[in-house]
């Protein structure tokens, strides 16, 4: 009964564990392997080169642009979608007729397939025809160039990604605004506070944890970019869409440079591991609280 | 749980049951989507009506995501491609790794082709395609509102320039000239008769990178200043885009007009039918070399129905069938005699001059990476084209980053 | 009441897009290749479903169909056991610490850096160019996702149960099924339906690992009509909707559910 006792979680674990060690701790392996070596498929005729293809990447001026990219993207994305979800469950915090059909429906952008939301935002900034301009120019504002003038083909993309993810970072603090107890504002009403000092005061501060874990699961999200700038800009004009995810593709399934684009592979999962270490830190906190 | 376990019996087998079966009569065509799917799609109807009993599928894809597609499926060896269409520049790749069946192997390919055409589908005395559209760049320009403005055919980029200057500043909602900006393929190949006239190149004869020259230079500068007299957009312009401000009058010279693209200029949907001279490019320091962009078909070396797909390619390539295709779609034909071919000639009266300059025309640098020198070039004339980079930084990066593809 | 015409407004701009997308699916080229901004098609039509049944793309439904459900099954398969494990056991030298840290990991990793090594494992199995490998590749995103879900759920179901059906001497087995799992039914089911949702939109591994075009699943196929040179937004709207629907329909049944793995996301 002992033995077989302390065998079974490792019987359950088994499946987990062979598929993660299968699908993802080998393929990690081979790709820390192959960043140090000079190959255009995988270790046969591969040269090693060490820490060249690191080398290359940071002298790399579109590795360089990709990571500006998909940085700026993150942070500005982030703080909007943020900032919109914290408007949204402010607004639906209070019941009121049709509250649960409302919610529902804002939903609904979040479950769309990525493809299809480019699909649609496509043909909504297409120079001449895209519903976008149309409107605009109906009303005697000149067409805006939404995805071919350099400094605004990412804001425009952040626009998409806003639209269809805001209502994901409105469920997290929804969760926590309706976690307040309401005895809190009570007594606060009673020492003569306003609606902003209250807000200020207390429903900020006791959100913080969730806006906090709204921002890190959309920064998360935001970083691996790659679904909408394929389909929406391949990147472009010129490098200004690129994103870190679009030059490992590019590098690896179109270049077949792959040890340039494992080496950039393994900067990426660096910088995961770093947003889950912190996600951990703040999930430790939370149940420690 | 049981239930579970009964549905993930199902999808098991479902999953299974699609799994290649080599068996059966089945032909899987990857090709290009805009102006060359009429093409196929209407071989396919065709020869599904001759075949009923043959499962075709056909997949629609642009310029870049196709070469990715094709050359991962290669390298893979999925399995998945019975026929292929490929840019001529691509097929030194395909056929020096070994990616493509030697049709000679799978009854060979009878006609008459273009020469220069046939060149670039052969390797080591072997043919590996069979040319399908007779592509090559030529140049256009709005015969009326040149003479308006006292212009004749420009002989040089130049006079292109300075024609374009004057039409673009007197006539009202009228460009002066028009180009692919869109970064990858379409901007370099915008760019290279440019290139070309002024001397200059991307690899040299022996397989070196030389953008890095004077020559280079001037042409990418004069290349630039082409933005100031096109379209706003132009950088994110691709073929649809110069076709419509052509058509619709908004731009009076193409810098490039393929011969592919011109088959609707004196239709219907027109506004400029017969005032669009369609003619070779022109010159700088050097005369005009024609770009050949011919597109072919061949057979992936993996395809489990090599027969099959020969067998589509040889009905494709049949003189009625490309006649077919370049009186019902303009995508021009490969075969010698159809370019003086009396039906086709009345529709397209550029015809004749075309099949001379495919007999002498240029194919672009024939070496295995291509595909990638291309990407890079691309890159960098679009960041020189919206302002990012000075022309000679621009070239002098490109070539470096062309250097290190060429020596990998 | 302000806040009621705000929430009502805000919603309905939001759902702008989708209606384009409606209508848009109903209008003739003509109407939507203009400078109208009419939403409504003045003069409905059917074409582009048409064209999107007699091409046979419904088959494609049919492929996204069978690789989220399998994408399900297998990543409750696997995840259920290993969260229940994780939940319910000591495991030596915190283990479970380990463990869970790297599926946080590959939680947070892009798709795009496994992909390159992950299609020579697929092509190792003879998996490439199938929905059997597409399922495979999914459990990267899905695995990982069901086991935090699942967590969270086991440890909501209170041991005691579990204790007075030992007493009566059920088996570890029978205690499993016919205990744990009514108890978290409504778990499970709204794990799976969120591991559906994110088969269902999958989109990298599809256009990495599906070459053949009758197998490809529906974003994969829409990536294909986005293209370059033209606007067939009628039959790409048509598509869109087709390929949404049953995700919308899932997103009625879940909203609960989605709050649930917030709070999940919390503990």
């Amino acid at each position: 009964m002992t033995a077989s006792r302390r065998l079974l979680p490792w019987l359950l674990l088994t499946p987990a564990l062979l598929i993660f060690a299968g699908l993802t701790l080998y393929p990690l392996g081979r790709t820390l392997a192959l960043s140090l070596f000079a190959t255009d498929y995988g270790f046969e005729n591969a040269k090693f080169v060490g820490l060249e293809n690191f080398q290359e990447l940071w002298d790399s001026r579109f590795f360089r642009q990709a990571v500006t990219n998909t940085v700026v993207f993150t942070v500005v994305a982030t703080v909007l979608e943020v900032a919109a979800g914290l408007g949204l469950a402010l607004l639906l915090n209070r019941a009121f007729p049709g509250r649960t059909l409302v919610m529902t429906l804002l939903l609904a952008p979040f479950v769309l397939s990525t493809m299809v939301v480019t699909a649609i935002w496509r043909a909504w900034f297409h120079f001449d025809l895209g519903f976008l301009n149309n409107l605009l120019r109906a009303v005697g504002i000149p067409g805006v160039p939404w995805l071919f003038d350099p400094n605004l083909a990412l804001w425009s993309i952040v626009l998409v990604d806003l639209w269809q993810t805001a209502p994901f970072a409105f469920l997290i603090i929804f969760a926590g605004l309706r976690l307040i107890p309401q005895d809190v504002y009570e007594a606060a009403r009673v020492d003569g506070a306003g609606p902003w000092r209250r807000f200020r005061d207390m429903t900020l501060p006791l959100l913080a944890p969730y806006l906090f874990v709204a921002a890190l699961l959309r920064s998360v999200d935001s970083f691996k970019l790659f679904d909408k700038v394929y389909a929406m800009t391949g990147g472009g004009p010129g490098q200004a869409t690129e994103t870190v995810s679009m030059f490992v593709y590019r590098q690896g399934f179109r270049f077949f440079d792959i040890g340039l684009a494992s080496a950039a592979a393994v900067v990426m999962i660096v910088v995961a591991g770093l947003l889950a270490v912190v996600y951990a830190a703040s999930l430790l906190k939370g149940a420690g609280r | 749980m049981r239930t579970i376990g009964k549905a993930l019996g199902a999808v098991l087998m479902l999953a299974g049951l699609s799994l290649p079966a080599a068996a059966q009569d089945r032909l899987v065509i990857a090709g290009r989507d805009a102006g060359f799917a009429p093409a196929l799609a209407k071989m396919v109807e065709l020869y599904q009506a001759k075949n009923p009993n043959v499962k075709i599928e056909r997949l629609e894809l642009g310029g870049g995501p196709l070469y990715e597609r094709l050359a991962v499926g290669a390298r893979e060896k999925t399995a998945a491609t019975d026929v292929a269409m490929l840019d001529d520049i691509w097929a030194p790749e395909f056929m020096a790794r070994g990616w493509l069946t030697d049709l000679g192997t799978v009854g060979g390919l009878p006609g008459e082709f273009v020469k220069s055409a046939m060149d670039v589908s052969r390797h080591d005395g072997k043919l590996y395609a069979a040319p399908f559209v007779g592509n090559i760049a030529m140049f256009a320009y709005r015969k009326d509102l040149l003479a308006k403005h006292g212009f004749e055919r420009p002989k040089t980029w130049s006079d292109v320039v300075k024609a374009a200057q004057v039409i673009q500043d007197k006539e009202q909602g009228v460009s002066g000239l028009v180009f692919r900006g869109i970064k990858g393929n379409p901007i370099v190949t915008s760019f290279l008769p440019v290139l070309w006239a002024h001397g200059g190149d991307v690899v040299s004869a022996d397989g070196k990178a030389v953008l890095d020259t004077p020559a280079a230079e001037k042409a990418l500068t004069q290349f630039l200043s082409f933005k100031a007299l096109a379209p706003k957009g132009v950088e994110t312009y691709n073929a649809t885009e110069l076709r419509d401000a052509i058509q619709q009058g908004r731009a009076a010279i193409a810098v490039e007009m393929w011969s592919s693209w011109a088959g609707t200029l004196d239709g219907s949907a027109s506004k400029v039918a017969n005032q669009v001279e369609v003619v070779a490019s022109p010159g700088e320091v050097k005369g005009p070399a024609p770009m050949l962009g011919a597109w072919l078909l061949a057979i992936p070396a993996d395809s489990p129905n090599k027969a099959r797909a020969a067998d589509f390619i040889r009905f494709v390539t049949s003189p009625e069938n490309q006649k077919l295709i370049a009186l019902e779609t303009g995508n021009p034909p490969t075969l010698t005699a159809l370019f003086n071919d009396k039906d086709l000639v009345a529709k397209y009266r550029w015809y004749p001059a075309q099949l001379e300059a495919l007999n002498v025309a240029q194919a672009r640098p024939r070496i295995s990476q291509w595909a990638r020198v291309e990407t890079i070039l691309g890159d960098y004339l679009q960041l020189a084209l919206i302002g990012q980079l000075q022309p000679k930084q621009a070239l002098t990066e490109a070539n470096a980053q062309i250097a290190r593809a060429l020596s990998r | 009441m302000i806040r009621i015409v705000a929430a009502f407004g805000l919603c309905a701009l939001s759902l702008i897009p989708l209606l384009w997308m409606v209508a848009t699916s109903l209008k003739p080229p003509a109407e939507y290749v203009s400078t109208s901004i009419a939403l409504w098609p003045q003069d409905p039509t059917l074409a582009h479903y048409r064209v999107l049944l007699d091409s046979g793309m419904w088959r494609l439904g049919l492929n996204s169909v069978v690789v989220a459900l399998g994408t399900v099954a297998l990543s409750l398969l696997a995840g259920l056991p290993a969260a229940y494990a994780l939940a319910r056991f000591e495991l030596p030298r915190r283990f479970d610490i380990v463990f869970l840290g790297f599926v946080l990991v590959i939680k947070l990793a892009p798709p795009i850096a496994l992909a390159i090594p992950l299609y020579q494992v697929l092509r190792a199995l003879g998996l490439l160019d199938t929905h059997l490998g597409l399922i495979l590749a999914n459990q990267i995103l899905a695995l990982p996702f069901a086991i935090w879900m699942l967590l969270g759920f086991v440890r909501d179901v209170p041991y005691s149960f579990e204790e007075a059906a030992m007493l009566d001497g059920a088996g570890f087995v029978k205690r499993l099924l016919q205990i744990v799992v009514p108890l978290l039914m409504p778990g499970l089911v709204a794990t799976a339906v969120f591991v559906a949702i994110m088969s269902w939109n999958e989109f990298l591994f599809a256009l990495l690992f599906i070459q053949t075009p009758s197998k490809f699943t529906l974003p994969a196929f829409i990536a294909t009509l986005i293209n370059e040179d033209e606007t067939l937004w009628g039959r790409l709207s048509a598509m869109g909707l087709i390929a949404s629907l049953p995700v919308l329909l899932a997103v009625g049944l879940v909203r609960r559910g989605l709050t649930r793995e917030v709070s999940v996301d919390q503990h």
